[in-house]
């Protein structure tokens, strides 16, 4: 150990940029930039109540998207229900194309998986019917689990629009 | 040049039936041919320029109107149960609650029930209304037992069923089951529920060690090191059994605990009860009767040792030793 000790010591003392340590004096910079929007000079860029809270008044204003026990104190299979909600919330908006006005909201309640969230009446009822059992049926067969879609809809885009900045 | 072009077509329209007719009875020799060319309404007109196309009438896309929200239709006296039977998330066309939220600067409204998705977000109890429980208890109700007769109070039942074990079940929001967590047992009893004697007793006590409380006289043993809950369950038993029967067992080099091993201070075995003794017996001949002393004393004494000096202890001790020498008791407490 010693001998190992002394090799190091005298290598860094012929290779003196090996023991080098910098020390950083500048301020460090804690900006902070996600989930917060920039004020435009028109004053037109729509925000929905969602995006109008910066991620600090999570559960001060907003509430989670994502409601399931992994993100408890020693919750199970974290990094599973992670991975598991971005797919759902891709699968989501990627089929419900341009029609996901909000947030897609995930809630588990055992193994049965609730995805809510708010669609645009852009498409007629029959081909949105169509849709949400294309959703089911396919999510519960990837994730081997029953999953329920609990959609609401609006007639148009501006319906979920909070305010403009 | 419009007008010109005009009349020259009405010219050419004006004539063409007739030669046409004229020629068709001196050369053709089929009848079906004529009818056709006689109609001359459907005669062609070769139009050499470009006339502007009548606009087509754009295809009006037929949009689907939803339906208004069907709370506003809903009767006063409807069977709430019936609307919203289970857990669902929110739905402002089912509910019908003028219900607001949001957090709004300059005391605006909050935003309403409609496209509002926090209202979404939050779980709610509207499938679990009093009248919704009333009714899923009165069905329940049927499958129910009475409260066996046998043991009708606490008393009772700490009684026959002395023991108590402790065991977790987890509920989790993801598709699973299983948590390792709950394989823990604790098991609890009263350890005056127990047949030990005096020995056995302070064996059992020194086998737990802190397991035991001595102000609930309640033992408490919990288990986890096996990976499930039965097993568990069964190293306690084993545990308690095993306990029970070493406390027991007497061993050869028990009877070798000397004063300096005990725990507590007792009057028997020291010295204060040969000196106390010695006072009373002063100058007493060798056949005489020996007087001892009295246990009341004794106790004193020991709570003196065991408990420490406090002023309630000390009192004691003094009105023991009077008593003890038989001297009379001073009315004054002060010393």
């Amino acid at each position: 150990m010693l001998r190992v000790a002394n090799s190091i010591i005298q290598n860094a003392i012929r290779n003196p940029i090996q023991c080098e340590r910098g020390l950083q004096t500048t301020a460090v910079n804690l900006k902070v930039q996600s989930g917060r929007y920039k004020v435009t000079q028109k004053r037109d860029f729509p925000l929905t109540y969602e995006m109008a809270n910066p991620p600090h008044y999570i559960a001060h204003r907003k509430s989670w998207n994502s409601w399931n026990t992994s993100n408890l104190a020693d919750g199970l299979r974290s990094a599973e229900t992670t991975i598991e909600d971005i797919f759902i919330r891709r699968f989501m908006t990627g089929t419900w194309h341009s029609l996901v006005c909000s947030e897609v909201i995930i809630k588990r309640q055992h193994n049965h998986i609730r995805v809510a969230a708010i669609i645009r009446q852009g498409v007629p009822a029959r081909k949105m019917y169509f849709l949400i059992g294309y959703c089911e049926e396919l999510l519960s067969s990837w994730l081997q689990c029953p999953v329920t879609l609990e959609l609401q809809t609006v007639a148009d885009k501006k319906d979920v629009i909070f305010k403009y900045i | 040049m419009f007008l010109a072009t005009k009349l020259i077509e009405q010219n050419a329209r004006n004539f063409a039936p007739r030669l046409a007719s004229c020629h068709c009875r001196k050369l053709s020799t089929d009848p079906h041919a004529s009818p056709e060319i006689d109609n001359d309404e459907e005669f062609r007109v070769l139009n050499l320029r470009q006339v502007q196309a009548q606009a087509r009438p754009k295809r009006v896309i037929k949009k689907d109107v939803a339906a208004p929200p069907r709370a506003n239709k809903m009767p006063v006296d409807q069977d709430w149960g019936a609307v919203w039977p289970g857990p669902k998330t929110f739905h402002p066309a089912s509910v019908p609650l003028p219900l607001r939220q949001g957090y709004t600067e300059k005391a605006a409204a909050p935003p309403s029930k409609y496209g509002n998705a926090e209202l979404m977000k939050i779980p709610n109890f509207l499938h679990l209304t009093p009248p919704v429980i009333k009714k899923q208890c009165e069905a329940l109700k049927q499958f129910c037992t009475p409260w066996p007769k046998e043991i009708p109070s606490e008393e009772q039942w700490n009684k026959h069923f002395p023991m108590e074990v402790i065991t977790t079940d987890y509920c989790h929001g993801l598709p699973t089951i299983r948590n390792p967590l709950s394989r823990i047992v604790t098991i609890k009893f009263k350890l005056s529920t127990l047949k030990l004697d005096k020995h056995a007793h302070d064996k059992f006590l020194r086998l737990v060690g802190e397991r035991y409380d001595p102000e609930t006289d309640v033992l408490t043993i919990v288990t986890d090191r096996c990976p499930l809950r039965k097993q568990n369950y069964e190293y306690a038993q084993y545990l308690l059994t095993a306990l029970y029967h070493e406390s027991w067992v007497t061993e050869p080099w028990e009877s070798l605990k000397s004063e300096a091993d005990m725990e507590t201070y007792h009057f028997i075995r020291n010295k204060s009860k040969v000196s106390a003794e010695e006072i009373l017996n002063w100058g007493k001949t060798e056949g005489g009767k020996k007087l001892v002393a009295h246990e009341a004393f004794g106790k004193s004494v020991e709570n003196l040792m065991n408990e420490g000096e406090n002023e309630y202890n000390i009192q004691a001790y003094k009105t023991e030793a009077l008593k003890l020498l038989g001297l009379p008791s001073l009315k004054s407490t002060s010393p």
